[in-house]
């Protein structure tokens, strides 16, 4: 397992075999050996190649700890998001010094988003996806591409959607995530903390058990998921940051707008935005770019380490980027019309014959009584701009006819009695 | 016939509950008229010059007894107690009100009937040979794959918002009686080297303003790869068809732009991708399909023959109805009628409800409860037996459909035209109205034989006036109604399509410019046994437009 530091630079192809290999790694610790998976990580699997991006939480002293006597000189990054308890920022000194850490960086946002997206310092309030956005994703990003891989305090008792997590972790851009602590339950985490004498974080005594920025945290009651005291009412669950590093980060928008982009069964906040006259393809991210732009600079937009999205019109062929779908995180369709039904081919030849597998949006005139065929069709998301849609769909009423009488899409399980949909397509697709 | 199962009827009652949900947006006004537009168009409603129309699908044209009763019990309750059948196979009703509408359709969901897909730029109702599974010269039952079509097209979430509709034709016999040849797709079967029975594949015929005569595609596809087939031409169309002219958009005008042989590349490059796929007709699902339309339990009976000489002698009208509205039958003792919807003076296709009653009685007695609409706008009863047959003809009698008819000069198609339709330029019933009874003589019908004329009250063509021996289409010239006279045109395996003759006559005119062209015909025919379109081509048009317009 020694030379596997290659990791972050092997080719596609390869994906199988390196995500087989960190299968195997996860065997061979045992649950709460923490410190013999940093150490894997640290000296042999991504040796100078790891960092570790802390919250100085209530929490984070173990992680910390655990860091310190691996490799004090790992880097540690914390995003001073310009939100934090005062508390939190004095924690930050006192385990610095405590543990002996000598290469903690503070990452703060762009003063110019700053000004552009948050002037007054309450986007949060309206849009807290885009709050973090600026003061999290993007304060991150240029430092995600530095490393490797990345130590988290992640564990798997914290939230119901975390209840499977391996130690070690292949992200989707091809980047290893270490989660040593991924077996702690709370009490081990207290009883290292007591075994070892470890600072606790000023808050947690006043009853806050999971700590972030100040507007977004409030007290965890008693028996309570301890992350719910984040982002409380917001119904978000997540930061950003731990998505996978090119995964659907939001960005910031107007804070009034109302949210148009349904997916997953909720409207979110939109992280894409449409292409704009003099766009640079080298540097443009979350962007939908159309597609007869991206034939014309393909070589750039390759080149171009962001995320990226395509905009297929309705005369456009989608055949002709059939080489680069990968490469888009987002793949959106217009309807000029809800009667122009060119994009529900367009659709099924992304979904079921050229093998994209990634988000697929309708856009433009999309109403709700297309919205059931789109999806048969292969869409997952659509952008709404029609009230009463947008209704209908919050409140989950589509007029749908539920049964089908010919197979279509990747996914449909054939029901009822109609024989041939049961036929699951030849092994040569 | 085909039997819903509980797939068909829970798929039928959850289509009538969305089409009602929609029906209730636009009374409460969520929906405007233009969201509406193509959701009611999906299912049927149309709005006409006085009212909605409601189009009922009657899938290939079959209907059982108790079908053609609730048919009749729709139009005496919600309607003024008649329907319309078309030239497509379907029924209209003319005056249903929009409140009204889902009540419709539950009722006709009791009866395995649906408006599913019988307007909009969707796939039509297929359309087939009205004497399906009963001609003598059937190579097979086209049927069964009409069915399996009409399940495989229903509600297609690619093809529910193409560029324009899409009409498909089936037949299993090489007499056309389905005009395949001017439908956007029709099918003719065929059989191969191997003698296994396949498809003839044509595709871009169509009649309105521009009328085009199909082109074969593909000379054989088998069964199997026939599904495969047809969403490789419609996903072709989805994505090339023309979109930005609506007189431009059918398929027939690409494959004309383009050239056969390159709409045929992509079509195939496209088959190439989707062949063997999920698409795939397994034998069995054919033969499941199949065994809904097997034979009836028909008698052994010896062949019956019918002396019409005879029996002309001792009733005339009789005869006559013998002559013409009987079809040769593949079993001996048996015979197809057709029940002519053309009385002398009537409005072609229409019946009142009490007559849909009567030849719903007459199916179950006579016909193994089945009954057939034919794209001439007329009833067919397949399976009747040949002892049967006075009884039949009492009973058409007593309910005033017993016009003997069929094939004749009066047997004539005629559009809705200025009295209901919207998009209308003049009328057309009148105008078969009054050609009906200038040729109402039993006599003069018989001795002119087979003519077909078929009437349009505008460019769409509806009426099918282009591949009438004789066509008639409204026109609109400086506020008068003005008819156009096209000649030579025929919807069956010699299709052509008619040639206007020159400046259109008022409608008073119009029954004595098609009796000059009649008589044309019989003074310069060979024999009386040659039909009226041989003699045109055999003529060619200028005799006939001397007769209308003088020597000049
Ligand atoms: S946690 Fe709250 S304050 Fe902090 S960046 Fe996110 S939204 Fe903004
Ligand atoms: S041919 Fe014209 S007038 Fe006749 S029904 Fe069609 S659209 Fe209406």
């Amino acid at each position: 397992m020694t030379a596997a530091s290659k990791i972050a630079a092997a080719p596609v192809a390869q994906d199988k075999l390196r995500a087989l290999g960190i299968m195997a790694l996860n065997g061979m610790f045992d649950e709460m050996d923490a410190l013999g998976v940093l150490r894997q990580a640290a000296t042999e699997l991504l040796a100078g190649d790891i960092a570790i991006v802390s919250s100085f939480g209530a929490d984070s002293a173990v992680l910390l700890h655990l860091v310190a006597q691996v490799d004090p000189s790992m880097p540690v990054f914390f995003l001073e998001t310009g939100k934090h308890f005062p508390e939190t920022l004095a924690y930050v000194e006192t385990l610095k010094r405590q543990l002996g850490l000598i290469n903690v960086t503070a990452l703060h946002p762009d003063p110019a988003d700053l000004a552009r997206f948050d002037p007054d310092g309450t986007l949060w309030e309206t849009d807290p996806d885009s709050c973090c956005h600026i003061r999290k994703t993007e304060p991150l990003e240029p430092i995600t591409e530095q490393f490797g891989g990345w130590v988290t305090g992640r564990k798997r008792f914290q939230t119901r959607e975390r209840g499977v997590l391996p130690h070690f972790e292949l992200t989707s851009d091809d980047r290893i995530k270490i989660n040593p602590l991924a077996y702690f339950s709370d009490a081990d985490v207290n009883a290292y903390k007591a075994e070892h004498g470890l600072p606790e974080h000023p808050l947690y005594a006043v009853g806050y058990k999971s700590i972030g920025c100040a507007p977004c945290t409030s007290i965890v009651a008693e028996g309570e998921d301890p992350r719910a005291g984040r982002w409380r009412g917001l119904n978000k669950k997540e930061c950003g940051i731990h998505f996978d590093f090119n995964g659907a980060i939001a960005k910031p928008m107007a804070a009034t707008a109302e949210l148009k982009l349904f997916k997953d069964g909720a409207f979110t906040a939109d992280p894409f935005r449409a292409w704009a006259e003099g766009d640079d393809p080298a540097s443009v991210r979350y962007t939908h770019v159309p597609l007869p732009e991206f034939l014309a600079a393909r070589d750039a937009f390759l080149a171009n380490p962001h995320p990226l999205g395509l905009l297929v019109s309705s005369g456009d062929k989608v055949e002709n980027v059939e080489g680069d779908l990968s490469r888009f995180a987002s793949i959106a369709v217009r309807f000029p019309a809800f009667t122009d039904g060119r994009g529900y081919s367009t659709g099924r030849l992304l979904s079921e014959r050229l093998g994209y597998g990634g988000e697929l949006r309708a856009v433009g005139d999309v109403l709700q009584d297309q919205i059931p065929l789109m999806r048969r069709c292969g869409f997952n998301a659509f952008v709404v701009e029609h009230e009463p849609t947008r209704k209908a769909l919050r409140e989950g009423r589509l007029p749908e006819v539920s049964i089908f009488y010919q197979p279509v899409g990747t996914t449909e399980v054939p029901l009822g009695t109609r024989p041939y949909l049961r036929r699951a397509a030849p092994a040569t697709r | 016939m085909y039997r819903y199962d509980e797939f068909d009827a829970a798929f039928v009652r959850e289509r009538t509950a969305q089409f009602s949900d929609q029906v209730n947006r636009r009374l409460t006004g969520e929906l405007n008229e233009d969201q509406f537009r193509p959701l009611r168009l999906m299912n049927g409603l149309y709005l006409q010059l006085h009212a909605y129309m409601l189009r009922v699908a009657v899938p290939y044209g079959t209907l059982s007894g108790r079908q053609m009763r609730k048919l009749a019990h729709i139009a005496r309750t919600y309607d003024r107690g008649y329907g319309h059948f078309t030239t497509r196979q379907n029924i209209q009703f003319n005056w249903p009100r929009l409140k009204d509408v889902p009540e419709i359709l539950a009722e006709l969901a009791s009866v395995e009937m649906h408006a599913i897909q019988t307007s909009g730029n969707c796939i039509r109702n297929v359309t087939t040979d009205q004497f399906a599974g009963a001609a003598a010269d059937e190579i097979i039952d086209p049927r069964p794959v009409a069915e399996i079509i009409r399940q495989w097209s229903s509600l297609h979430p690619e093809f529910s918002y193409l560029p324009r509709k899409f009409k498909i034709a089936i037949t299993g016999a090489p007499a056309d009686r389905a005009a395949i040849r001017f439908h956007d797709i029709g099918l003719q079967a065929a059989t191969n080297a191997a003698g296994d029975v396949g498809w003839e594949v044509w595709v871009g015929g169509g009649l309105g303003r521009t009328p085009m005569i199909g082109k074969m595609i593909n000379g054989f596809v088998p069964n199997e790869h026939l599904l495969a087939y047809l969403e490789s031409i419609l996903r072709v169309y989805n994505r090339y068809g023309r979109r930005d002219n609506k007189y431009k958009a059918r398929i027939k005008i690409l494959v004309h732009e383009e050239g056969l042989e390159t709409i045929k590349a992509q079509v195939e490059a496209e088959f190439s991708e989707v062949r063997g796929g999920v698409l795939t007709l397994p034998q069995e699902e054919l033969d499941r399909i199949g065994s809904y339309f097997a034979p009836p339990s028909f008698e052994d009976l010896p062949a019956t023959p019918i002396d019409i000489a005879r029996e002309t002698i001792l009733d005339p009208a009789y005869g006559r109805w013998l002559d013409n509205n009987i079809f040769s039958h593949y079993r001996p003792g048996y015979a197809s009628v057709t029940i002519s919807l053309k009385p002398i003076g009537g409005a072609p296709g229409d019946a009142t409800d009490a007559q849909m009653e009567a030849v719903a009685d007459l199916a179950e007695r006579y016909s193994f409860d089945e009954l057939r609409v034919s794209h001439e706008q007329n009833l067919v009863l397949p399976h009747v037996r040949v002892a049967d047959l006075r009884a039949v003809y009492d009973g058409l009698v007593e309910a005033g459909l017993a016009e003997g008819n069929a094939g004749l000069i009066t047997d004539m198609i005629a559009c809705p035209g200025l009295d209901f339709c919207a998009l209308a330029n003049a009328r057309s019933i009148p105008i078969a109205q009054a050609i009906s009874h200038k040729f109402a003589a039993p006599e003069r019908q018989a001795e002119i034989g087979d003519l077909k004329i078929k009437i349009s009250g505008c460019i769409n063509a509806c009426g099918h006036h282009h591949v009438g021996h004789i066509g008639i289409l409204g026109v609109e010239k400086k506020g008068t109604e003005l008819y156009q006279i096209t000649l030579g045109g025929d919807g069956t395996e010699h299709a052509s399509v008619g040639k206007i003759l020159g400046p259109g006559f008022v409608a008073d005119a119009v029954p004595d410019a098609i009796e000059r062209l009649v008589d044309v015909y019989l003074g310069r025919r060979e024999t009386p046994d040659e039909p009226f379109i041989a003699t045109v081509r055999r003529l060619g048009d200028a005799p006939f437009k001397e007769a209308l317009y003088g020597t000049t």
